[in-house]
């Protein structure tokens, strides 16, 4: 069986069609700023083998709620701090200034590209294929420009099955467009879309649910005029749920503890992709 | 009136005997014209004017100093007394008076004709000598009378600025080195020539050794010639009319090369591009692209022509193309080893006008935050298409090092207190998704859409409420229609084009009750209730 499997990647080496094999590519040096593109997180960093591929379709999935955006920003804020520009399509147009600004993302540096709001954007209940196959020719426009450390395609909220109607071939030009250059691509998506395309394909899982616990003190900047507006109201918010941990009337959601796997990665050992990284995510004002 | 000092004496630095014969160029002879000031109003350009009567090789100090590179005149016209008359008499037949001087070289011609009023002729080699009486403050003077140099197109302001604002700062400090001198007991440029030059610039630096330069009558740098502002245009006529954009390609790329190999030969580039397309009907339909950077790529410029007509198309065929280009002076790029290679301002403008043309002028930018409680409120900014080291690029060599180890620890000291906070994000629904929500002990417990894609369910736990409201003090009559608070119904029919900037930032009040719940499904939302229809939404999802 391996003695197969070896005459069959030597036969796809020797006709170039070796991008899609797992192990064709040698493992790439950490340290190269110009091979990877670290997502600002050490220990995701790490299991990555020093951040996202240069020159690759990687991809981040998961179910709602699993803390793909919140990631994203990371690998983005990053990414602007080291000077790189990064193109954000957002097919959905879902993209939160204010998160992304307290994930510590440089704006100016993010070229922000939004999908068309067709007759109900909201949940993408009514997305119509075009919107989508518009968000993947800007995406093309972008990856043929050049030169952006970061080009990312944001298609969280799309609906599998509209995703799944794309061409195949539409990765493989993605990814024949990509390679070579020093441009980390990155999907976001419900679940891998890019198949053989992708470089590296990281799963993302929700592990539970953190509800604030702190008090007024935490309350930020938020509201306060409301507090002058509201007047008697602005008294009910002290009030406590013991039993649930839950304390009304403080900031709102506190964080997530997710679950970060490499589900796939060219060119990383097997035994790296096994081991989960937990990670946490907190309130912009407790960040 | 021939002023008698210094006077023209024969010398062993005397011309060389004119022979056209000869290989040897002309020795260099520059004669200044300055117009004393309060002389009554004349166009700035009539030095000019007068200066080109006599030599091509110009240069305007001034609206009222040039100087101008009389070399090999004296086969013409005859020896430099000659010339410096002759051109005394053509300023007279203008109805102007200006000074005259010449010399051999150039400083010493500018500050004898702003010291000596008529005409003053220095023999060559007796420069110094002949500064060397004139009073100090002349430099203050020759400072005040010198303009920058304009760059030729008013195109690029930029330059303009930083040109002026240079040489202000020149002549501030020459000002107060003048005012040094004097304390110093100096009253002559020869005592000034005279100072040791090492000794001086330790006191004054290097910028000391400039004025001496001067007070000696040495040219620190040649003459820079006024050259005329060169048109940019190009028209081809065609034999048949041309109705669609892709034979026109052909016909712009044609127009488009030629003018580029003059662009770059005069190290310019084009700040607008006017495209002027005149149609069978007579008409001419006019385009005019702002260019956000100077460029001369021919297949830049024919990509953003050809796009710009994609969106605004010539009613009928064309029959004759013209091509006109305002030119600007080139762009400087010095790279730095320590900084990504970015896209190009010539990439960056075609993506931009590309992504124009697929999403709309309105769909891709820069976001941007906006002072406001507002949730969800943002703005877009145009994307730059040049952007800055964001460590800063004026460190020196010697900086640069230290600062990049320093930097790199900041930066890792930050990345590892980032990531111990991955900042949770919110994925906004443009438009809130219209839910149903129950209550229960003043709590939601369960939500519900109709919206596809949406489970929903029974909410597992949930924090809140956050009380936010805003904007109530607008006028009700000047608000316009506002997403949050009105009929679901009519939020589903909104156009699509409508501008979520709009809505976001631009609506009137708002008030409403926000709890983030999690539900059955897993997912996490942030669902308000607004307090004036007590209708409930879906705002953002937790992610």
């Amino acid at each position: 069986m391996s003695l197969a499997r070896a005459d069959l990647e030597s036969l796809l080496r020797a006709r170039r069609l070796d991008r899609t094999l797992t192990t064709a590519l040698a493992p790439l040096d950490p340290r190269d700023e110009t091979a990877l593109a670290p997502a600002g997180i050490p220990s995701l960093d790490a299991r990555l083998g020093g951040g996202l591929p240069r020159g690759h379709v990687s991809e981040i999935v998961g179910a709602r709620s699993s803390g793909r955006t919140s990631l994203l920003l990371h690998a983005v804020a990053a990414a602007t701090a080291r000077g790189e520009l990064v193109a954000l399509v957002d097919a959905l147009d879902m993209f939160d200034v204010e998160s992304a600004a307290a994930a510590g993302v440089d704006l100016a540096r993010l070229l922000w590209i939004r999908g068309h709001v067709v007759t109900n954007p909201g949940l993408c209940g009514d997305l119509n294929q075009r919107a989508l196959e518009q968000a993947i020719r800007a995406f093309s426009l972008v990856l043929q420009a050049g030169n952006f450390g970061l080009v990312v395609l944001d298609l969280a909220e799309a609906p599998a099955a509209a995703v799944r109607r794309l061409p195949f071939t539409t990765w493989l030009r993605l990814q024949r467009m990509v390679e070579g250059s020093q441009t980390a691509c990155l999907l976001v998506g419900g679940e891998p879309m890019a198949r053989s395309s992708a470089g590296l394909t990281l799963r993302l899982t929700n592990r539970g649910l953190g509800v604030g616990d702190w008090g007024l003190g935490g309350l930020g900047n938020r509201g306060s005029d409301d507090l002058r507006h509201q007047g008697s109201d602005a008294g009910t918010r002290a009030s406590a749920d013991p039993q649930s941990g839950i304390r009304f009337g403080t900031m709102l959601f506190d964080g997530l503890t997710i679950e970060a796997r490499v589900a796939r990665a060219r060119a990383r050992e097997r035994e790296q992709m096994d081991a989960p990284v937990p990670l946490t995510t907190v309130a912009a004002d407790c960040a | 009136m021939t002023n008698p000092q210094p006077p023209i004496a024969a010398n062993p630095h005397s011309p060389i005997p004119a022979n056209p014969q000869s290989p040897i160029p002309d020795p260099p002879l520059y004669a200044c014209l300055h117009r004393p000031p309060g002389d009554g109003p004349a166009p700035a350009s009539a030095l000019a004017a007068l200066a080109r009567e006599f030599s091509p090789r110009f240069e305007c100090h001034g609206p009222d100093l040039v100087a101008i590179d009389v070399s090999g005149l004296e086969r013409l016209i005859g020896p430099p007394q000659t010339i410096a008359d002759e051109m005394r008499r053509e300023i007279a037949a203008r109805g102007l008076r200006a000074h005259v001087a010449v010399a051999a070289t150039r400083t010493a011609a500018r500050v004898l004709s702003i010291a000596r009023p008529g005409v003053t002729v220095v023999a060559r080699g007796e420069e110094a000598a002949a500064l060397a009486p004139i009073h100090i403050g002349i430099l203050a003077k020759l400072a005040a009378c010198e303009e920058p140099q304009r760059p030729q197109s008013t195109q690029n302001l930029f330059v303009q600025k930083n040109s002026a604002r240079s040489a202000d700062s020149a002549v501030s400090a020459l000002l107060a080195a003048v005012a040094v001198f004097k304390r110093w007991g100096l009253k002559t440029l020869g005592e000034l020539a005279a100072l040791p030059a090492a000794d001086l610039a330790s006191r004054m630096g290097k910028q000391a050794l400039a004025w001496q330069a001067l007070a000696r009558g040495d040219d620190t740098r040649p003459l820079i010639p006024a050259l005329d502002e060169e048109r940019f245009d190009a028209t081809l006529e065609l034999e048949w009319p041309i109705e669609e954009l892709e034979p026109l390609s052909f016909v712009l790329t044609r127009l488009l090369e030629p003018l580029s190999t003059r662009l770059e030969r005069r190290d310019r580039g084009a700040a607008v591009l006017h495209v002027l397309l005149r149609l069978v009907t007579r008409e001419v339909h006019a385009r005019r692209l702002e260019l956000p950077t100077p460029m001369r790529d021919v297949r830049t410029l024919r990509t953003l022509a050809l796009l710009d007509l994609e969106t605004h198309p010539p009613g009928a065929g064309i029959d004759r193309v013209t091509v006109v280009i305002d030119p600007t002076p080139g762009r400087v790029v010095q790279h730095t080893l320590f900084t990504r290679a970015h896209p190009t301002p010539e990439q960056l403008s075609t993506l931009v006008a590309r992504l124009g043309a697929l999403m709309g002028q309105d769909r891709f930018g820069a976001p941007a935050v906006v002072d406001s409680y507002r949730p969800g409120a943002f703005a877009m900014a145009a994307f730059a298409v040049e952007h800055r080291d964001p460590h800063g690029e004026r460190r020196d060599r010697g900086d640069r090092r230290e600062g990049f180890v320093q930097e790199n620890s900041a930066d890792s000291a930050a990345s590892a207190a980032s990531a111990l906070n991955v900042v949770s994000a919110l994925r906004r629904c443009r438009y809130p998704v219209p839910a149903r929500v129950a209550v229960a002990d003043g709590r939601p417990v369960r939500v519900t859409t109709d919206r596809r894609g949406f489970v929903g369910g029974a909410v597992t736990r949930c924090a809140g409420p956050w009380r936010t409201s805003g904007d109530w003090w607008e006028c009700e009559a000047d608000r316009p229609v506002s997403l949050v608070g009105r009929d679901p119904a009519r939020a589903e029919r909104e156009p699509s084009s409508a501008s979520p900037r709009a809505h976001r930032s631009h609506a009137p009040g708002w008030d409403r009750e926000e709890w983030d719940v999690s539900v059955s499904d897993g997912a996490v939302y942030r669902v308000f209730r607004d307090r004036e229809t007590d209708a409930w939404f879906i705002d953002a999802i937790v992610d």
